[in-house]
């Protein structure tokens, strides 16, 4: 279950890989997503390695199709990542969209 | 030595006038008719289950499975994903080379369909790393990226992939248990919507309800009354990351590699002895995987390989695979997918296969994964 106390303690983390340049490792693009991401469908997932060499997930957004490929050069955004809590917290996470 | 002398499952599939208990309870009285056994010869019970908390607001389960078997005995359920089965397996072996002249239940069971698709992936998806989760990422998903880079790595196309699906599925036909009997084609897999890309639907094993139980002993008088018994000759679980990222070689399952090459050891058999084996085909990318890192095809052969129906039953092959109908076909309720491969097994090894019975088996090998490879199981059967 999401909380909006996990919701904080994750959001500190997420600021130090913002704003960071890599490239896609692996893609796939999702059609039956689960509960929270329902509204988002179909959206693709990209795993990045950036320049650092650490490995990060996240949705390629503002994307063309030919950006859906092994190797394409991405950076890391601030984006709403999923519906938001009972409580109302919305949260916030990292994406990528092309360079 | 330990050896099996029981097997029951139940139908696998959309069960929706049975909870969860119910399948539970069935399997077990399965099980105890078919070896003659009463609940009180029963020493201690391992269950695998992995929604149970997280669906169904249900924990505590062995005090449930203690309500049932109407016993007072050491009973324990084991979690690791898709791999519960196989784990809950494992812990009884481990139990019994401890405690000598013991009979020992394992049961597996799951129950899915009382929920929407998008309730059960979110759920199953409880078994991915945090961040995978917060990506988006469902289990479907991370297979896709998987199968992605495996098809671009070897140069393959998504229909290599398929004659996964058409193999189990044939074999799943010929399963009186099996959640779908139909045989399917080849384009049939490719026409059908994708889930995650490059998988589709009937890329995919399905969301689906069962139980399934084992009972194994070390007890000889026992093993001598029974009219069916197999032997155990390793049971291997090894886990790894649960993060896909975090591992080295993305078309590699590593915990697979490792718990074979040690099961082979312990066993004291080669790949070549292994005439059936159950594997862990939750996506056709993952059948595919599989036969690389047990040992048996080589890293990249496996979309060609698979294209030869080579594993197919009834075409003379020397190692048939699947041929429960495997998770694609037979079904996947998560906790009874290992016990039910081990039962599979269990059934070739003492002729009991029926329509699907692979002729002179000595060995069988049982293959069961927990996520996208956290954790897996390799069991290896002798007749």
């Amino acid at each position: 279950m999401i909380s909006p106390v996990k919701i904080w303690r994750r959001q500190k983390e997420i600021r130090k890989v913002l704003g960071k340049k890599g490239k896609v490792l692996a893609w796939t693009k999702i059609y039956t997503p689960g509960s929270d991401f329902k509204k988002y469908a179909p959206y693709p997932v990209v795993l990045v390695e950036l320049k650092n060499k650490e490995k990060i997930y996240g949705q390629l957004v503002d994307y063309k199709n030919a950006d859906l490929k092994v190797g394409s050069e991405v950076i890391s955004i601030l984006r709403k990542v999923r519906s938001s809590t009972n409580e109302g917290v919305i949260a916030y996470g990292v994406k990528f969209k092309p360079l | 030595m330990t050896h099996i002398i029981g097997y029951y499952t139940t139908q696998f599939g959309e069960l929706w006038e049975k909870s969860l208990f119910d399948l539970v309870e069935e399997a077990i009285n399965g099980v105890l008719k078919q070896t003659s056994l009463s609940n009180k010869q029963i020493d201690a019970v391992f269950f695998g289950n992995m929604l149970a908390g997280v669906l169904e607001n249900n924990l505590h389960s062995p005090s449930k499975i203690a309500e049932i078997l109407k016993i007072n005995i050491p009973i324990f359920r084991a979690e690791a994903a898709c791999a519960s089965g196989g784990a809950a397996f494992n812990l009884a072996k481990n139990y019994l080379d401890a405690n000598s002249n013991k009979n020992v239940l394992v049961i597996g069971a799951e129950k899915m369909t009382d929920y929407s698709p998008e309730e059960a992936i979110t759920a199953l998806s409880a078994a991915a790393s945090g961040e995978e989760q917060e990506a988006g990422l469902t289990f479907p998903g991370l297979y896709a990226m998987i199968a992605n880079f495996y098809l671009e790595k070897y140069q393959y196309t998504e229909k290599n992939l398929a004659y996964v699906s058409v193999k189990n599925h044939y074999h799943g036909s010929l399963n009186e248990k099996a959640h779908f009997r139909k045989k399917i084609s080849v384009e049939d897999v490719l026409k059908s919507p994708y889930v995650a890309y490059p998988l589709k639907v009937l890329d995919s094993s399905p969301i689906s309800d069962g139980a399934a139980a084992v009972i194994l002993t070390n007890n000889y008088d026992m093993i001598k009354k029974q009219k069916y018994s197999a032997t155990v000759l390793a049971s291997e679980l090894i886990t790894d990351t649960i993060s896909l990222k975090e591992r080295k070689n993305l078309d590699e399952i590593l915990a697979t590699k490792n718990a074979a090459n040690m099961a082979f050891k312990k066993a004291k058999i080669n790949r070549r002895d292994i005439g059936i084996a159950e594997v862990h085909d939750c996506f056709s990318i993952a059948e595919i995987l599989a036969m690389e890192d047990l040992g048996f095809w080589k890293k990249g052969e496996g979309g060609k390989k698979i294209k030869e129906w080579g594993t197919m039953y009834g075409n003379g092959g020397d190692l048939i695979v699947n041929t429960s109908g495997g998770l694609k076909a037979a079904g996947h309720p998560v906790g009874a997918t290992g016990i039910k491969q081990i039962g599979e097994i269990f059934l070739q090894l003492t002729k009991q296969a029926e329509k699907r019975q692979v002729k002179n088996v000595k060995y069988g090998l049982a293959h069961n994964v927990g996520g996208s490879g956290g954790t897996a199981v390799v069991t290896i059967l002798g007749s």
